[in-house]
């Protein structure tokens, strides 16, 4: 008979513990949301010695307190889902720090087994561990692991189903001092005698009530006869402030490193190693204050290149390979006596358009691969930090310069990271100027204009595209500083990780995971598109396909005026934006479909409908105007009102249109064509 | 003596005296392992922008503004 468990995993940020995760679950894993919340939940699957075990990846958070919502969710879980283990992963080189999190797991009443990772790491700067001793004085199993070469995984594996079967009332180490304790128990009293859900431990409702933190007083207020134990614990909150003449938080959680400590004293011998690091020599280059900007830039250059440069011959693969299915299904139709219309809607509309998008996957394939390594190895971090001086000029810091990095992949998971920011303020700000960083959905535009025209400088020139990306976007940032958010920032506070090798499992899951998103996007939402213009191109009936009689013809030359001042004033160019608002590889697409050719024909025809200068305005254009309907709603969930995605909209249209006309009046002034 | 973390050269090593900021800041320092009575090594500090410090094991980047609120001896 197998038995079902269901296993946890939580701990710090850059622990290993997606590296476990995937060691533990490979390719049986599900990515989703946690129910309510934008926070990724990763779930997989592992059959062991009759058991199925379903690991829950929690959100990577440095404490359990109710400040973020990454670290709700982790509570959350741990507390109403009662998970059989919950394993805590912990960074070898880092003990003190990780275990903090842990005496909060025990708190909480959490079964605990600790997976202590990176052990070789430890060993080679002069840690070693003694885990029997480290299992003993913190009262749980230790288990040495190496997550990245699997080592250990089973060993682990086996002491969480034991642990899951023999469940011991948990028993919190941690004293608090007699004062405290004293206090605290006073309360667990009174929470005796209301009626508290049995999952909670009233220790750690006493003790949180204390700390006065706020999800835990709003749930107790709810329950009956709560709002008195809540009004206690606040007036026993001020006598411990004047007693100590420190908040019950510091003391609290002076008790915990105390404890640690204690544990780490015991357990742990470090040699002092004198000697620079790999890690902090290379941080004397890359961080120093004269050559971290070139370097930075210098990365980013090479990133560009090699996303173009490897991408290639697959893009050439691929175009052979559209060109195939599309004279195959053309005879095929033929053959088999169906209409005109249908070989036209498959080979015009469909198979046109999807295979100008589908082309691209080899580039974003590689574009995100290269921030996952980017973010996997540590530089990511780096680069917050170099460019904090410059994000200072915006009164937003380093920090918020991750998301940006991230929407050169996609805009939508920028957004989402804006999370890692503490300050609303500094969330909102972050959020209206990302949708400038260049998305890779906007790349096949570039890649299609810039092949056309400039060939020889391709690489250059779309690195000079996502430079004014983030000048555009640091000049919005500037201007609403000063407008609409004043004040001030919240300050940087932030982990630098060791720099590491990235796991190549761990990389290529997380790039197909993105890449894969993207192809179904083709097939989804840009199919619906490239079926409705087709729809909207060939009707009303008669019309020769995608002429400018056709309703789409007709729309075009609607809008088409308004972009006359920016050069591209005819109606197809209309028509692409306006689709683009769905998704901007729909441009693309859409002039596949309006030109009636795939993505090699199309570079042809482009030169023939634009002028080098005309294709630069378009490509500004593209680049500034909103980015797609899936960012507006991203900014809509993340803002939580209507407000800023409208704004974005608007905001992003003018700058883009603005700049375009610059562009094109600008060029013809200077005597370009 | 006394003074901001700011003003602390590379390389020395500096107990925390003193954290002058919100009990927020105060709690998400704490969890970083950096709370009054630690010692810390200044592992990068220019005239302008964060510093950095060597915190228990790991390495934190603390703003400047942020910075000239600890109080180091």
């Amino acid at each position: 008979m197998s038995h079902k468990l269901r296993v946890a995993l939580s701990g710090n940020p850059n622990v290993g513990k997606t590296t476990l995760f995937n060691a533990l679950t490979g390719a049986h894993q599900h990515v989703g949301n946690w129910p309510g919340k934008t926070v990724e939940r990763k779930e997989g699957q592992v059959k062991y010695k009759e058991h199925d075990i379903e690991v829950v990846d929690l959100p990577g958070t440095y404490s359990l307190t109710a400040y973020s919502i990454e670290e709700i969710v982790a509570r959350d879980y741990v507390v109403d889902d009662a998970p059989d283990v919950v394993v805590h992963v912990v960074d070898a080189c880092n003990i003190e720090r990780n275990l903090y999190l842990c005496t909060q797991l025990l708190e909480l009443g959490a079964n605990v087994v600790v997976a202590l990772n990176m052990v070789k790491m430890a060993e080679k700067k002069g840690i070693s561990v003694d885990e029997a001793k480290m299992s003993h004085f913190l009262g749980v199993p230790v288990v040495k692991i190496e997550a990245n070469k699997k080592a250990g995984i089973y060993e682990l594996l086996d002491v969480v189903v034991d642990a899951a079967h023999k469940r011991k009332e948990a028993k919190l180490p941690v004293t608090y001092g007699s004062e405290i304790e004293g206090h605290a128990s006073e309360i667990e009293v009174m929470l005796d005698k209301i009626e508290v859900p049995s999952r909670y431990s009233v220790k750690w409702l006493a003790i949180k009530l204390l700390e006065n933190d706020s999800q835990v007083v709003d749930k107790v207020r709810k329950i009956v006869g709560g709002k008195d134990v809540v009004d206690e614990a606040g007036r026993k909150r001020d006598h411990l402030l004047e007693v100590f003449g420190e908040d019950v938080d510091c003391s609290v959680a002076d008790a915990r490193y105390g404890f640690i400590g204690g544990v780490v004293r015991e357990s742990v011998v470090k040699e002092e190693v004198n000697r620079l690091s790999t890690s902090e020599s290379i941080d004397k280059v890359v961080m120093h204050r004269v050559l971290g900007i070139p370097i930075f830039l210098a990365v980013m250059w090479m990133m560009f290149q090699v996303t173009f440069s490897a991408g290639a011959p697959f893009m050439e693969l691929i175009d052979f390979l559209v060109g195939l299915v599309s004279d195959g299904a053309g005879a095929f139709i033929d053959g088999a006596g169906w209409p005109m219309w249908v070989n036209s809607l498959v080979v015009d509309g469909v198979i046109s358009g999807i295979g100008a998008v589908i082309i691209f996957v080899p580039n974003i394939f590689l574009l995100f691969m290269m921030i996952a390594i980017m973010e996997d190895s540590g530089y990511m971090a780096r680069a917050a930090f170099i460019m904090d001086k410059v994000m200072h000029k915006v009164g937003l810091h380093g920090k918020s310069f991750i998301p940006m990095i991230i929407g050169f992949g996609c805009n939508v998971p920028a957004i989402m990271a804006t999370r890692t920011l503490e300050n609303e303020k500094d969330r909102i700000l972050t959020m209206l100027i990302n949708p400038f960083m260049s998305c890779s959905a906007r790349l096949p535009v570039y890649v299609l204009f810039v092949g056309a025209f400039f060939s020889s400088y391709q690489g250059t020139i779309i690195f000079l595209i996502y430079l004014f990306g983030v000048f555009v976007a640091i000049l919005s940032g500037m201007l609403f500083k000063r407008t609409m958010f004043r004040g001030l920032s919240s300050p940087l506070v932030m982990e630098l990780p060791p720099y590491r090798w990235p796991a190549v499992k761990g990389i290529l899951i997380h790039t197909s995971e993105r890449s894969w998103l993207f192809v179904k996007k083709a097939g989804t939402i840009i199919f619906a598109i490239v079926v409705v213009i087709w729809v909207l191109a060939s009707m009303p009936w008669g019309v020769e396909y995608a002429s400018q009689e056709s309703f789409i013809g007709q729309i075009g030359g609607v809008i088409a005026p308004v972009f006359t001042p920016c050069g591209f004033g005819d109606w197809q160019s209309a028509v692409a934006l306006l689709f683009g608002f769905a998704a901007k590889e729909v441009v693309v697409g859409t002039f596949g479909t309006l030109y009636g050719v795939s993505d090699a024909g199309l570079s042809e025809v482009i030169t023939g409908h634009f002028t080098p200068l005309s294709a630069a305005a378009f490509v500004v254009m593209v680049l500034l105007y909103v980015p797609c309907m899936a960012v507006v709603a991203a900014i809509r969930r993340e803002t939580n009102s209507w407000k800023w995605p409208l704004f974005v909209v608007v905001y992003t249209c003018v700058v883009g249109w603005v700049c375009a006309v610059i562009v094109y009046q600008g060029g013809l002034l200077l005597g370009f064509v | 003596m006394s003074m901001a973390l700011s003003m602390a050269s590379e390389g020395s090593v500096v107990k925390v005296k003193d954290i002058v900021s919100g009990v927020m800041m105060k709690k998400r320092l704490g969890e970083l392992g950096l709370y009054e009575g630690t010692r810390v090594v200044v592992f990068k500090n220019d005239v302008c922008g964060p510093v950095i410090l060597k915190v228990l094991d790991s390495k934190i980047v603390v703003g400047r503004g942020q910075a000239m609120k600890i109080m180091v001896e």
